[in-house]
């Protein structure tokens, strides 16, 4: 085939015989590789952040809001007129606003939530924000056995808290402590508390075995001495107590074996309403509202409030003394909608004219627009960042292929002779700039593919030896990349367009860099050449 | 293996070229040249350097244009002033092959591959031609050294490969260019002494520009160019 000598030239200049590789080709390969292989990897961890933080704002606040236009006291025929459409999974409502805690000397003022508690669940995972926001009490002599709060707990006189709150105004849930194990093996078996309210006082306890199977439960209050056996081991004293439960291990327990721990009550706050501000105002001074601290929790999404507290729609309405109050719902849509902007858009437009426009369905990516249009500049900003880069990349191949076509002129000239035609010449330094962009894009793939495959041990391995081990707490808190689900092509239309952009591009900008030294070899006078010293 | 019956392969008439030099009158390098070649023989040209030789074979082989005057490549009548046409390197690659003083090989490729070069430049098959090569470099003496770069050859092996290299494809004319002008005397002569053979063996003809006058002897027609004019000997 005459039209593929050009070809077969370009690629023995590049990989010549009996040479593996030649060092330039080499060099801009491996170039073109590390470019794409940048653009690939920034851009596939954007569009992981964003998919993360998609996945954290759904979680945070559902799949829409639904917002009343007016005050609207039929909305329980609302939400079960929501919660009956097939698309819907879950309606949670919800009352907001803001309220004035206070410990002792302290005082906060978070953005507070009441919610229903049994239908809660549903919607926002509070138990995995209750989970994450649980921090263990590190003791020298003790170990925090405390079970992580659950919504079980959520009362009308119990709220949950963030970090950031606990932490200004000095507060704790519950917390037990198990003070010392005089076992001596945990071969033994250990001590699980399974359950502990936000109204268990503070109090220090003991299990002392008696026999074999036979023990001795009390506290230091003298309000519990009871005997007990490991066959009815699942103690619950009831509500304000904390139910424990012992979990045996290899080596029996003996007479004498014994455990001890204390239990820290939580702490109560006191809440003021700015309801009850204005009936200050007019010398009825109302006392304040005490809730104890049934958790502390932490949502992933940082565009929620940090400050934050979270309790029953009933305390909110308290709070605000308006009885039968509703300031929207949650909705969860079914997962057919978790993906699909325009579908969950047109569903939100059809259930307000289902609710007769009394209601704004407001979905997730339209409430939290700002936060991603801020996240796609970023990726454009890198994006344009980059491409100077691959630009770079370009000017050194065209530079290399230039010097080469200037080191050839005879043989350009030789090439004519023997019957080329120029243009066909041009083509070898043409080519050469295409087979450099496909293999260096092909490569730049790989690496990509396997940055993605291994991104936590790299991640880790740049952040801490730039940040330190400490800093990486702290990159952590805002890109968490340990949990980023960063797709691969062949898992996402998204994450291909991507690969095949930048394949694009890397073949475009070397072969285009190709056509400056190819013009220089197909305009040479090939009696010229072949003249040239 | 001069004979009045044997058609003309190629006939130059009245070619000229000059060439323009700055601050000086113009440098008139061919003054109408007349050419004839006859299928299976040879023609030598000698002589002085820059009085001409080179540009004549680029002038016959179309590489550039000459000021004046017509070529007949068999039956085909050619304006030699007119530019070289792009069209017109496939009928060279097919009918033209040529030999250098430099050898001009392309270093990234093997022997078998330089002499190869010249079908695939040709659009022949490949595999039909990879036979005739490896034969053609036996003959040369360098078949031993078909997978060889031409770094790792002497002088007298690159020639002798370049010869092959311009055979391959059994062109009508070879045009070579002081093929053993970088070649001492003795490997000059055995180089020389090959290439005579594989035109006769291969009925191909020969324009050879020498300026060693035994190897001028050695072909059917000598001619000296002198003064731009191409005087028969």
């Amino acid at each position: 085939m005459k039209s593929a000598w050009p070809l077969f030239l370009a690629w023995k200049q590049l990989f010549p015989s009996q040479r593996k590789v030649s060092f330039f080709s080499l060099l801009a390969i491996v170039g073109v590789a590390l470019g794409v292989n940048v653009m690939i990897v920034v851009v596939a961890f954007m569009q992981g952040f964003q998919q993360k933080f998609r996945s954290d704002i759904i979680d945070a606040q559902g799949h829409a809001r639904a917002v009343p236009l007016q005050r609207q006291l039929e909305w329980r025929e609302d939400s079960q007129k929501i919660a009956s459409q097939p698309e819907v999974e879950k309606v949670s409502a919800y009352m907001q606003g803001h309220l004035l805690l206070q410990n002792r000397d302290y005082h906060a003022v978070p953005f507070s939530m009441g919610i229903d508690p049994g239908q809660s669940d549903g919607v926002l995972p509070l138990n995995q924000f209750l989970k994450k926001g649980f921090i263990p009490v590190q003791g020298y002599d003790s170990k925090d056995v405390t079970p992580i709060p659950t919504t079980d707990s959520l009362e009308d006189d119990v709220v949950f808290i963030t970090q950031q709150v606990a932490n200004r105004l000095g507060v704790r849930a519950a917390t037990v402590l198990l003070l010392d194990d005089q076992n001596f093996s945990i071969n033994k078996g250990r001590l699980v508390v399974e359950r502990l309210d936000p109204y268990v006082e503070s109090d220090e306890w003991t299990i002392e075995f008696l026999s074999g199977d036979q023990y001795n439960l009390r506290n230091s209050l003298g309000s519990i001495d009871l005997n007990g056996s490991l066959e009815q081991i699942a103690s619950d004293l009831g509500w304000g107590y904390p139910k424990f439960n012992l979990v045996e291990g290899i080596t029996p327990l003996s007479k004498g074996d014994r455990f001890r721990f204390q239990t820290f009550r939580s702490s109560i706050l006191e809440i003021y309403s700015p309801t009850m501000i204005e009936q200050a105002k007019s010398d009825e001074m109302a006392p304040p509202r005490e809730v104890r601290v049934g958790g502390i929790f932490e949502v992933p999404w940082q565009g929620f409030h940090t400050d934050a507290l979270i309790g029953t729609r009933r305390f909110m309405a308290d709070m605000r003394g308006e009885e039968n109050a509703c300031d929207g719902f949650f909705i969860k849509f079914k997962t057919d909608y978790l993906h699909d902007e325009n579908k969950l858009g047109e569903l939100c437009a059809r259930l307000e004219g289902y609710l007769e426009g009394n209601w704004r369905i407001i979905p997730w990516f339209v409430e939290n627009a700002w936060f991603f249009d801020l996240l796609k500049f970023e990726e454009y900003l890198m994006v344009l960042i980059m491409i100077p880069i691959g630009l770079v990349a370009a000017f050194a191949i065209a530079i290399a292929l230039m010097t080469t076509v200037l080191r050839k002129i005879r043989e350009i000239g030789l090439l004519v002779a023997m019957g080329g035609t120029r243009f066909a010449v041009g083509m070898i330094f043409c080519m050469q700039g295409f087979i450099i962009g496909s293999l260096g894009a092909l490569l730049g793939c790989g690496l990509a593919l396997t940055f993605i495959r291994y991104r936590d041990v790299l991640m880790s391995f740049i952040v801490t030896r730039i940040a330190g081990e400490d800093g990486q707490a702290g990159v952590t808190q805002f890109y968490d990349f340990y949990s980023l689900e960063v797709p691969y092509p062949w898992e996402s239309e998204q994450s291909m367009m991507t690969f095949l952009t930048f394949i694009v591009f890397a073949v475009g900008v070397s072969t285009i860099a190709g056509l400056l030294p190819a013009w220089r070899a197909a305009r040479m006078n090939p009696a010229e050449a072949l003249r040239s010293e | 293996m001069s004979n009045q019956e044997q058609d003309t392969v190629l006939e130059a008439r009245g070619l000229s070229k000059s060439f323009s030099i700055v601050g000086a009158a113009d440098l008139k390098v061919l003054n109408e040249v007349n050419l004839t070649l006859k299928e299976s023989s040879s023609l030598s040209i000698r002589g002085d350097s820059g009085c001409g030789k080179t540009t004549l074979l680029n002038v016959i082989a179309r590489l550039e244009p000459a000021d004046k005057g017509t070529l007949f490549w068999g039956d085909r009548k050619i304006d030699a002033v007119s530019k070289p046409l792009a069209t017109e390197a496939s009928w060279r690659a097919k009918h033209i092959g040529v030999v250098y003083q430099s050898y001009y090989l392309i270093p990234e490729l093997t022997v078998l591959e330089n002499v190869l070069m010249s079908v695939r430049l040709s659009g022949l098959p490949i595999t039909e031609y990879e036979l005739r090569a490896r034969e053609l470099l036996e003959q040369m003496g360098v078949g031993n050294k078909s997978m060889q770069i031409p770094s790792k050859l002497s002088g007298g092996e690159r020639q002798r490969v370049a010869i092959a290299r311009a055979l391959v494809n059994r062109p009508q004319v070879i045009l070579a260019d002081e093929p053993t002008g970088n070649l001492d005397e003795r490997t000059g002569a055995e180089v020389m002494n090959l290439l005579l053979s594989s035109c006769t063996k291969e009925k191909t003809s020969l324009i050879l520009v020498t300026h060693n006058p035994s190897f001028a002897q050695a072909t059917d027609k000598t001619t000296s160019l002198k003064d731009g004019t191409l005087i028969y000997e």
